[in-house]
């Protein structure tokens, strides 16, 4: 395409110069601070961090309410772009449009409407007690219930959309063709499907949970300081405690956590070609 | 040869234009970001218009504002700043805050004495004070006691704030009080919340959260400042603020001077024009904050309000600031590992 590869390159330096000085740099010294103890190099602030039984907590508490998600999201996801790519292409066009509508959202606004529902007063409280199912409001609010579900509506469509996209370039005969050889919908997913479509279910996965890990808004306002999660400590580290350095221990284990998740879950894909 | 005629008239014009700019003097304000509006128009246009000089205002959280403040020591960027009592003395020990020359605060005398001199020195002075206490649902529960908001009639719909902000400590307090206790050793209190935490629909941060939670009907009871009262009272919920037996919590803002700003003339002037009756009165009209010169009077639907008078501030049980920075690290420390579950 190019006529030498300097061309190329000359095209990709703006934005290498763009990302290398304006994020890379100033993560690094963010990130390298958690890394200093006295002017020297240490591990010494993971192993305090890790040794908290608060922080232990919140570790675990965000890993858990990460992978519910991203599984939660996976099974619906399948569901969802199953019946998709399934309709006609103009209603494929109109339910995707609704897929994609909520991204467009605020997610402030989305989480407050949580508030709403969840509530008291709200539907899901007042559907429980019309239902018989209990005499009082039962408290929603404020539990990982909560978080749980604000993450799921937050991070479904991208899951949504990344498995459509990946059974979108399924064999249209394939399903029937295992169908006819006998192959019941449980096999059908398991030895069709979901080999066909990896791809997609690792991007959405990662998408998922990574962005499960970092969220905040939701979190903060479904969960509250009850329900601390590592992105809510972060920011309660630094805003109320001016402390950088557990900011940027608490931001490098986010990271890992992150390549974590890809590399796993790109792991298990592979594993089962 | 020609050019000279140009260069000189370029170089009037520049002096022109600079010379407005340099003549003007600038002073620093570190705020609370709360009111900003009202308080233009009640403290830093007129003084603007009183001294001829320019109001550079920087707002933003304590935390934010402390830290700038530190890592602008060699070199102030802020010249006077407004923070909580407790965070005043925090500065102070780290040797970044003025001491302060009382003989060039002619509003001095005019301050109530627990507003004189809050953290010792002569290194701040109080501005405001505002109370804290319990406002609840006056339809569905009766509040008498700081012990009440770990009773049974709360149960479940009960909040409090949480350790890290200024209302966390002067609850923990309280509490304390209310179950016999003295002190600021609050271990057991900490024990007593961690003991009701499911009880406890959530710990808020920021009171705008909870005037949103109680207007739900999520939450019933819970403490809160004074100063977020205004919120309670415009609501069609019957609120009400309660006089607990054991009195109410209370808690002072200051205004202070950073140290070697090089700008302590113009500071003083700023200092001296916020105590001052003529703005104090004007604040307080202006429901922003309540005041701490004793000269100002107000009518009895304002002190309302407000936390207003001598015998309500000198009443309040307020935390010493000395105490609060000693022991928060640890109160944190006991609130995570008991309390957040």
């Amino acid at each position: 395409m190019f006529h030498n590869r300097n061309e190329g390159l000359a095209l990709a330096l703006p934005a290498a110069i763009f990302t290398g000085l304006l994020f890379l740099l100033p993560v690094g010294i963010l990130l390298s601070e958690a890394f200093q103890v006295d002017d020297g190099w240490s591990l010494m602030g993971y192993v305090d961090f890790a040794k908290k039984p608060l922080n232990q907590k919140v570790f675990l508490r965000t890993l858990k309410l990460g992978a519910l998600v991203a599984m939660t999201a996976a099974i619906i996801g399948y569901a969802a772009a199953f019946c998709i790519t399934n309709l006609d292409s103009k209603a494929r066009g109109r339910v995707f449009g609704l897929v994609v509508l909520p991204l467009m959202i605020s997610p402030v606004a989305r989480t407050y409407a949580w508030i709403v529902i969840l509530g008291r007063t709200g539907i899901v409280n007042d559907a429980i007690m019309g239902l018989g199912l209990s005499d009082t409001p039962i408290r929603i609010l404020f539990t990982e219930t909560a978080v749980f579900l604000g993450l799921l509506q937050l991070f479904l469509p991208l899951m949504i959309i990344s498995l459509v996209s990946a059974m979108e370039n399924l064999p249209k005969d394939a399903i029937p063709a295992a169908r006819v050889l006998g192959a019941n919908w449980f096999q059908v997913f398991t030895k069709v499907i979901l080999p066909l479509t990896k791809e997609g279910l690792v991007m959405g996965g990662t998408l998922v949970f990574t962005g499960s890990l970092t969220a905040y808004i939701t979190p903060a306002i479904l969960g509250g300081s009850k329900v601390l999660m590592l992105e809510t400590l972060l920011y309660q580290r630094v805003n109320v405690a001016n402390d950088f350095v557990s900011a940027g221990i608490i931001a490098t284990i986010l990271i890992g956590m992150s390549f974590s998740a890809n590399l796993l879950l790109k792991r298990i894909a592979t594993a089962r070609k | 040869m020609k050019k000279t005629p140009h260069l000189s008239a370029l170089a009037i014009l520049a002096a022109s234009v600079a010379m407005p700019a340099m003549a003007q003097e600038t002073l620093t304000i570190s705020v609370y970001a709360l009111a900003q509006d009202a308080y233009k128009a009640a403290l830093y246009d007129p003084f603007e218009k009183l001294c001829g000089c320019k109001l550079v205002i920087e707002t933003g959280n304590s935390v934010e504002r402390m830290a700038k403040i530190e890592a602008n020591a060699a070199d102030p960027v802020i010249d006077v700043a407004v923070i909580s009592a407790h965070d005043a003395l925090a500065l102070a020990r780290k040797d970044l805050i003025a001491d302060l020359d009382i003989s060039k605060i002619s509003s001095y005398d005019a301050l109530y004495p627990a507003a004189q001199d809050p953290i010792g020195g002569h290194k701040a002075l109080g501005y405001t004070f505002y109370a804290s206490s319990i406002v609840y649902r006056s339809d569905l529960v009766k509040i008498e006691s700081w012990g009440d908001l770990l009773g049974n009639a709360v149960k479940g719909r009960v909040a409090l704030p949480n350790i890290t902000g200024t209302q966390g400590p002067l609850t923990l307090d309280m509490i304390n009080r209310a179950a016999g206790r003295s002190g600021v050793d609050f271990t057991q209190t900490i024990n007593d919340v961690a003991t009701h935490a499911d009880d406890i629909v959530t710990f808020y941060s920021r009171s705008s959260e909870l005037v949103q939670l109680m207007n739900q009907e999520e939450v019933i009871a819970a403490p809160v400042g004074r100063f977020a009262w205004g919120s309670f009272a415009k609501s069609n919920l019957p609120f009400a603020w309660a006089e607990p037996k054991e009195g109410q919590a209370g808690g002072m803002n200051v205004i202070l001077m950073t140290k070697g700003n090089g700008n302590e003339d113009l500071a003083y002037k700023f200092i001296d024009y916020w105590l001052s009756d003529e703005v104090q009165t004007r604040v307080a009209e202006a429901k922003i904050d309540s005041p701490a010169n004793k000269n100002v009077v107000v009518s009895d639907e304002l002190a309302a309000s407000l936390t207003y008078g001598a015998e309500l501030i000198n009443s309040l049980q307020i935390l010493a600031p000395a105490d609060i920075i000693d022991n928060r690290d640890a109160w944190v420390e006991q609130w995570n590992n008991k309390v957040i579950k």
